[in-house]
């Protein structure tokens, strides 16, 4: 009975080159002159639904800011190592990063809507890309909306304040906001953190509606979150890979004394 | 216990000694607003015209008419105490005053803006010298007609018989070719017409008698109004206030600025300002841009920035001597070497004027809109940059999609500030252009239309030099004391204006606004 909810799940040793939607190698990370990751390899599956747990401060967010770049926003940031998204290195000096984040779309903790209208919200992303087609835009907004379920909310205000949405439904517009672009990645920073446990579910779904598209890595501090949602699931701590499975084993038998230690809430 | 109390006591003492320093703050204020107000407004309301009688005991006797505010009785105390301190120790000398106020006297004020004060004996007509007032209206339609048939005949065809006279000489045609002696004898035809209607325009007078039994001819050609001051009904009181604020806002200063109106100062202020904000503005916000979106984090930007706290604090008068000596000496006489050679020695631009006060003003005011320029970028979230960025955005797109549009409330705001800043300001525009008084607007028709090496009015110039006129004279400190409720006025309606863009600008960018 309960195949019919079962995908397939490859061990992580498994996972090829080709299955990869992302790549990592070797990465160090220094932050404001202080190392945050250390040496990290990983492979995160493509289509698949990956999470990142671990304490705060453990560099989940910061290996996840260096699949699109944001990293170098930092005015101290330096990097070493290669982030392989297809057949690109994304650290490579050619590498375009607004290119590059139109591809891996980002979702933030604390949502952060444009003071603009619903509308120009969700086609903010294509108007940069140099879009002006009319038609265009309103077929993206309403795909976007409709997959990121909040079209039926909005579809009689489009072109209100954005401002003027509840917190969930921001965050969804956020979800909608990146998803117009067509990402082959998502990444989702604590994308509930904020919201209340209904709204969260409500994500949750759309989260996994939405791997049918595409690469979706999230960052979370609930355990229960990531046991849901996710297919695999990495355990990081102090800047240091130190576990990566799929979910059901790493939830249930983790190899390591520390995971253990971890999802069972006896530190951090 | 005690503790609890004297901690109540040292709460209570904190709080009422903030409010006396507010409550301090505001009688301070509004006294000013209102001591400002009520001055100026005195000079717009109608006042009475007194004949004071100053009889001195050596039978000397001296008459004269005063124009005041004040009542018969009120002058006249105001007489008795002035001579009681001039006449200290003389006592036996001090002149008996009698003030009357006689209802036929009349206030008659000429196109000049001269006033002149007595009582009306006659009106004359070419045909006939012993008119009375009633006769003034007839007289009057009949000046108008008279002057509007001079001004067509000037205008429609003097003028242009000049001008074809001045082409035909430029075309180097003999002089005594037919086609210009033709041009020559209309023009002589018609001059010798619009003579004899001028002539017959002085015939048109009005005679006054003065204080002094001296008699005062004034064609009625050249009288803007008369009014009897003393006799005057509610709404004529309250036409006449009209006439003198429509007056003030639209005359050129008259008489050595003791009548007439302001409107070149007024003028002369708003372009220079806007010409300093055209300046300012696209300056000072993209230095801001530059120094809190580009600039590393170093200690090069912090001395920049303390560099910029620093020139907002450097004394005004500072600028101008650097404006002088920068822009008008050095910048403006090269200009006039290059361009204007063949006007030299006589400068153009290498002397002060509108553009290099509006340069020096831009200066001075940069700082301060450059600093709250970066306040207002520094209000906006780190979030929303993020969100750009992670949409694809590229730094440039995401200041100008982003933050540009958001930080535009503190952007307007700086503007602003500078704006009401310059408005007020005195000590560097006399060295760099503003004049006590200046006969040509600097715009007009003649080409280039905008003449920016032209000195120009300004208010706050224009209230400092009415400062050092004769106050005990009521009607000029008056027109200083209107010209400062006209600034003040002014600025607040920059300042509310300001107000009101930023709370819709605000209402539209910023979060949580239901």
């Amino acid at each position: 009975m309960f195949k019919l909810f079962e995908r397939k799940i490859l061990s992580v040793d498994e996972i090829s080159r080709a299955q990869a939607g992302i790549d990592v190698r070797d990465l160090n990370v220094w932050l404001s002159n202080k190392k945050v990751l250390n040496n990290i390899s990983i492979r995160i599956p493509k289509n698949r639904i990956t999470a990142l747990i671990g304490q705060s401060g453990c560099g989940k967010t910061t290996l996840l800011n260096s699949f699109n770049r944001m990293n170098d926003l930092n005015k101290k940031h330096r990097c070493q190592g290669e982030v392989w998204i297809g057949d690109r290195n994304v650290y490579d000096k050619k590498e375009q990063t607004a290119n590059l984040r139109t591809q891996v779309g980002m979702v933030f903790q604390t949502p952060n809507p444009f003071p603009m209208s619903i509308y120009e919200n969700v086609c903010f992303g294509l108007r940069i890309q140099g879009q002006k087609s009319r038609r265009v835009l309103d077929d993206a907004v309403e795909n976007a909306l409709k997959q990121a379920a909040l079209w039926n909310e909005v579809r009689d205000r489009l072109f209100d304040s954005a401002l003027l949405l509840s917190g969930g439904q921001q965050q969804r517009l956020m979800i909608a906001r990146a998803l117009a672009l067509a990402p082959e990645i998502l990444l989702l920073d604590e994308p509930t953190s904020a919201l209340d446990p209904l709204t969260t579910l409500y994500i949750e779904e759309l989260i996994s509606e939405l791997a049918k598209h595409c690469t979706i890595v999230i960052v979370t501090h609930n355990m229960q979150q990531a046991a849901r949602v996710s297919d695999y699931a990495a355990f990081m701590h102090q800047g240091e890979l130190i576990e990566f499975s799929d979910s059901d084993s790493l939830f249930t038998m983790p190899a390591k004394q520390q995971t253990e230690d971890y999802i069972t809430g006896r530190y951090g | 216990m005690v503790n609890q109390d004297y901690f109540k006591f040292k709460q209570s003492m904190v709080e009422a000694i903030s409010i006396l320093c507010m409550a301090i703050l505001f009688i301070f204020l509004f006294a000013m607003v209102v001591f400002i107000g009520l001055q100026g407004a005195r000079y717009f309301l109608p006042s009475a015209v007194h004949s004071v009688t100053l009889s001195y005991p050596q039978s000397l006797q001296e008459e004269y008419y005063e124009i005041s505010y004040l009542s018969a009785e009120e002058l006249a105390q105001e007489y008795q105490t002035r001579f009681q301190k001039q006449f200290r120790f003389e006592n036996a000398n001090i002149p008996q005053v009698s003030v009357r106020t006689e209802a036929d006297v009349v206030h008659l004020k000429t196109h000049l803006g001269e006033s002149i004060l007595g009582k009306v004996r006659t009106l004359t007509s070419p045909e006939s010298n012993t008119l009375n007032l009633e006769n003034l209206d007839d007289l009057l339609a009949t000046t108008e007609l008279l002057k509007s048939e001079l001004g067509e005949v000037q205008s429609t065809i003097l003028q242009p018989l000049h001008q074809d006279i001045a082409t035909l000489l430029q075309q180097d045609v003999a002089k005594d070719s037919p086609a210009l002696q033709e041009k020559y004898q209309q023009f002589s035809r018609w001059q010798t017409y619009s003579n004899s209607i001028d002539q017959q325009l002085a015939a048109y007078t009005i005679e006054l008698v003065d204080s002094h039994g001296n008699l005062r001819q004034v064609p009625l050609a050249s009288m803007e109004s008369i009014i009897f001051p003393n006799d005057l009904g509610f709404f004529d009181g309250i036409y006449i206030t009209f006439s003198k604020m429509m007056a003030f806002l639209a005359q050129t200063p008259k008489q050595g600025a003791t009548s007439g109106g302001v409107f070149p100062a007024i003028f002369g202020t708003v372009l220079m300002v806007l010409l300093m904000t055209l300046v300012v503005a696209p300056f000072g916000i993209i230095a801001a841009i530059y120094l809190h979106e580009y600039a590393p984090d170093n200690k090069t930007t912090a001395l920049i920035r303390i560099g910029i706290s620093n020139m907002a604090a450097v004394p005004s008068v500072v600028y101008g001597v650097f404006g002088l000596g920068f822009f008008v000496y050095t910048l403006g006489g090269s200009l006039d070497t290059l361009l204007f050679d063949d006007n030299l020695p006589s400068p153009t631009f290498g002397t002060p004027g509108l553009l290099w006060a509006s340069l020096t003003m831009g200066l001075l005011t940069l700082p301060v809109v450059i600093v709250s320029a970066e306040e207002g970028l520094r209000r906006i979230p780190q979030g929303l940059r993020e969100g750009s960025y992670a949409l694809g955005a590229t730094k440039l797109e995401t200041i100008q999609k982003v933050v540009l549009p958001m930080a535009s409330p503190g952007l307007l705001t700086g503007i602003i500030l500078a704006i009401a800043r310059a408005a007020g300001e005195v000590a560097p525009l006399i060295l760099v252009g503003a004049v006590k008084f200046a006969p040509n607007l600097p715009v007009d028709g003649e080409f280039p239309f905008l003449h920016l090496e032209r000195q120009f009015m300004h208010l706050g110039v224009f209230i400092y030099d009415g400062a050092f006129h004769n106050q005990l004279d009521s009607q000029t400190s008056s027109m200083m004391f209107a010209s400062c409720m006209l600034l003040l006025v002014i600025v607040f309606l920059l300042n509310i204006t300001a107000v009101i863009v930023r709370k819709r600008l605000r209402d539209k960018y910023e979060r949580n606004q239901k």
